[in-house]
């Protein structure tokens, strides 16, 4: 018989046919604990040494977020086929008094039995709760119909791909053929939310938005790690602005050009749009976004280490700035700011199209 | 087709960012700059909004008062206070950023001059800093002065926005202190600005748990067809505080009382949330509509009989909160020794409709109680008398749905279940929902809220005229059988740190129930 042992991160190991009888124990052994789930979080990795980091991340996690986590991690390359279990709860003071815990169940497949993923993981889900998956790393051959069927809501990060327009490509067909409306949420596009925030905010101005068919060039800045948030960023732009693409002429020549890409579009006038994408070692995730035209210039912007953006506006005689919240650095805050955010993610579907032809170019 | 043709008509950068209304750059002009609310909750919002991107860039605060102070003196007493107050922590680097929109503009309220020397300064203000002449004046000063401010503003020409721009108004209470002077506020207010252009503030409608009222009842199936006299026996709607007068607040307070200084706006608003019927839309007046109906379908108690029959109102004497003694009311630092002003008052209303007839409402207020609590409690019926309600004992307690307010805010479910064993006894348990616990991230301060809505022109929270009148005519009757009858109804006591007067249990013991304990 296995013995069963105490791991410091992932808490109690448990045989995977008691892991209910487990975790009803856990909740027995002390009653001033408030057991709080508002969704099954459930995080898949392949990579070696990921459940004891995740486990970190939903510590941090469920601080705002109660949830039921789910931690999966995955050796398919293991000679051996085996599923261990472990459960614990993290537990958070809520307003310094009540003690709010929140159950996390740990499995590691190895060998053959990652092929009972779905079987077995998923047969521990809170009822009546959605299940948001957060997929970390390349898309692999475990990611499938019979998985993400079950999703509501398909969190991954594409800064993680390696060649990212065959995995868009794998999300494409799995959002045309899932069976039941399923959420994709890539975390490059939630690292330019407040980007885009700060963008809308600027041309709720009425002379700014009134400059909008005016604009005539963008730069975009970004850390060379980060080229799938800035190209995200500019098809966001050209979808919501209603550019279209426009003649390559001598941009075709510089598109790929050391660490810049050149992009042009076509605005509802007819004016040609020039877009920059430059890569920087030294820039935040995201560092610029500036558009100027019709005499108006707005920026967003975010100096590396600085706690908040730079809103501006200038148009002549005036410059006004304003300062607005950053986005999250990490993998765990950015699926906090999501998880607080919710909604279907519409816009990133909308933008997808155009997104993958920026990435195809 | 004309270039003109093809100008975006709205930003389409906002699609699927925002799920309100969009508030647009102005200057805020607050009259009584230099006072506590002003430096306590209003610019630490402003700044608040700012540190969470929600504010629109080119938003100026402009500070009108009489006392003389340079932009930095007036920068430097609101750096300081924020620092203390901020929901956010206070940042300052952002604060340096920030406070260069903050000007002070120095005049007497009544002082004409002062007004046109104000117009001038927000148009410098304008061309040095941008913008394109939108105004929210915040009347945040004494009572006393809101007519002579509105009528100088009128007369300063302030209260017409140039053209494409809009000149709106924010009213801090007390909106009057009986139904002529809020009449005569209202007459003065609408001279100077359109009706849907004035924002009568009552910070209890700005609260989390006030906006999910609306959405707990008209976003669920389940509670919709329960809420109706035929289920619902009875609801409390309770505000306790367990502060009496500290800090100097006898003297304001001695003048008002618990009935107009909370019952009158915020608990009559909570009331009409509970018991308004499901509005046609989400818009301003869809809502205060339905909101209206309610506290117009109020019974009256229109004679001191009425009055005694259903309002308790009681001070506190000398006793214990916290483990602290407190001074009994009259003792107070500010309070009138002889004063019958009410420091507790609990009233039992009738709503005259279709929906509520015959359903008693129980609002209480008071000072000095055992703890700060704010909740509605939603008593339903007893199952029918057959079954379990049949068994010796019968069932213990109906089903209660809490909507706990304030502090812990959350809503709660009490209903009834077996207690295991081979025998048949029951006991019965809570649902509880807290959201803390649910959502770790802290909700942003009413004023938050309300600052953008009225930037945003959203008038959804804030009191509309014939709402504030139609609570000022029902408190009227009450205030007059206390204060201008000859058989007034007594004034009861309770021990500071009671649950308030014995009267205010007979008041329920006359229908059968009893009050919800905290």
């Amino acid at each position: 018989m296995t013995m069963l042992s105490m791991h410091p991160e992932l808490g109690r190991e448990v045989s995977v046919g008691s892991i209910d009888k487990e975790l009803r124990k856990l909740w027995e052994e002390d009653e001033a604990r408030t057991n709080a789930s508002l969704m099954n979080l459930a995080i898949y990795s392949e990579a070696p040494g990921a459940l004891e980091k995740n486990s970190a991340a939903i510590r941090e996690l469920t601080a705002e977020h109660a949830c039921r986590a789910i931690l999966v991690g995955i050796d398919r390359n293991a000679p051996d086929a085996s599923i261990r279990a472990w459960i614990t709860a993290h537990c958070h003071l809520s307003h310094g008094k009540k003690s709010v815990c929140c159950e996390q169940i740990a499995f590691a497949l190895t060998g053959t039995a990652t092929g009972r993923l779905r079987n077995t993981v998923f047969a521990h889900l809170a009822s009546d709760l959605p299940l948001i998956l957060w997929w970390q790393g390349e898309l692999s051959p475990r990611f499938e119909d019979r998985l993400y069927s079950l999703v509501d809501r398909f969190v991954f990060d594409s800064a993680d791909w390696a060649d990212p327009r065959e995995s868009f490509g794998r999300i494409s067909e799995a959002i045309g053929s899932a069976t039941r409306e399923m959420v994709v949420q890539d975390l490059s596009w939630t690292r330019c939310f407040q980007f885009r925030v700060s963008v809308a905010a600027l041309f709720d101005d009425p002379l700014v938005l009134a400059a909008l068919p005016e604009i005539e060039t963008v730069e975009v800045v970004h850390h060379p790690a980060n080229r799938q948030t800035a190209l995200q960023m500019v098809a966001w732009l050209a979808v919501q602005a209603g550019w279209r693409d426009g003649m390559e002429l001598d941009l075709a020549v510089q598109r790929r050009n050391g660490n810049k890409e050149g992009f042009s579009f076509e605005g509802p006038t007819g004016k040609t749009i020039s877009v920059t994408v430059t890569a920087d070692e030294n820039s935040a995730p995201l560092g610029l976004v500036k558009l100027s035209g019709g005499g108006v210039t707005v920026s967003v912007s975010r100096d590396a280490g600085a706690s908040h953006l730079t809103r501006r506006i200038e148009t002549p005689g005036h410059v006004v700035e304003a300062p607005g919240p950053i986005d999250p650095d990490t993998p765990a805050n950015l699926i906090g700011e999501q998880l607080s955010r919710g909604g279907k993610n519409t816009l990133f579907q909308k933008i997808l199209p155009r997104f993958r032809q920026l990435l195809e170019r | 087709m004309s270039d003109t043709a093809l100008l975006p008509m709205t930003n389409p950068f906002r699609e699927d960012l925002v799920s309100r209304s969009r508030p647009e750059p102005c200057t805020v002009v607050i009259f009584g700059a230099t006072g506590d609310l002003t430096h306590r909750k209003l610019v630490p919002a402003i700044y608040n909004l700012a540190i969470d991107g929600e504010l629109p860039p080119g938003v100026k605060i402009l500070g009108f008062a009489r006392r003389e102070k340079s932009d930095e003196e007036f920068r430097k007493g609101l750096e300081e206070l924020n620092r203390k107050v901020s929901r956010s922590g206070h940042d300052d680097g952002i604060w340096a950023k920030f406070q260069e929109s903050i000007h002070y503009h120095q005049s007497e309220f009544t002082d004409a001059d002062g007004y046109k020397r104000l117009a001038e300064r927000l148009d410098a203000i304008d061309r040095e800093r941008g913008g394109k002449g939108n105004r929210l004046f915040y009347v945040a000063s004494a009572p006393e002065f809101f007519d002579d401010i509105l009528t100088q503003l009128k007369a300063a020409g302030l209260n017409k926005a140039k053209d494409g721009c809009w000149a709106r108004v924010i009213v801090e209470k007390p909106f009057g202190t009986d139904l002529a002077t809020a009449q005569h506020l209202n007459q003065v207010v609408n001279r100077t600005f359109h009706e849907k252009d004035t924002y009568r503030i009552d910070h209890y409608l700005g609260k989390e748990t006030a906006q999910n009222i609306m959405v707990l009842r008209f976003a669920n199936a389940i509670f919709e067809p329960l809420w109706n006299s035929r289920y619902i026996s009875h609801v409390q709607v309770t505000c306790a505080e367990n502060l009496g007068m500290e800090g100097g607040r006898g003297g304001y307070y001695d003048k008002s009382g618990a009935l107009r200084d909370m019952v009158q706006n915020h608990l009559l608003q909570l009331l009409s949330l509970i018991t308004m019927e499901p509005p046609t839309d989400l818009s301003a007046d869809g809502v205060r509509d339905e909101k209206v109906k309610v506290i117009r379908s109020l019974r009256q108690w229109d004679t001191p009989e009425k009055v005694a029959k259903n309002v308790v109102r009681a001070q506190y004497t000398a006793g214990h909160v916290d483990g602290q003694p407190r001074p009994g009311y009259r003792e107070e630092d500010r309070v009138d020794p002889e004063s019958m002003t009410e420091s507790y008052v609990a009233v039992r209303l009738m709503i005259d409709t279709w929906r509520w007839s015959g359903v008693p409402f129980y609002i209480r207020m008071g000072k000095q109680l055992p703890k700060k609590a704010t909740e509605i409690s939603i008593h339903f019926k007893d199952a029918p008398c057959v079954l379990f309600n049949a068994l010796p004992g019968g069932v213990p307690g109906a089903n209660v749905l809490v909507l706990r307010i304030q502090p812990d805010e959350g809503i709660s479910l009490r209903m009834v279940s077996k207690i295991p064993g081979t025998s048949l006894r029951l006991e019965p348990v809570k649902m509880d929902f807290h959201y803390a616990t649910s959502f770790g991230k802290g909700s942003p301060e009413a004023y938050e809220r309300l600052l953008l809505d009225a930037m945003a022109g959203d008038a959804t929270l804030f009191a509309r005229r014939d709402e504030v009148e139609e609570a000022w005519r029902f408190i009227d009757h009450i205030e007059q059988a206390w204060h201008q009858s000859n058989t007034p109804p007594p004034m009861a006591e309770y021990v500071a740190g009671s649950w308030g007067p014995k009267e205010a249990d007979e008041l329920l013991q006359q229908d059968g129930n009893v009050w919800r304990r905290l």
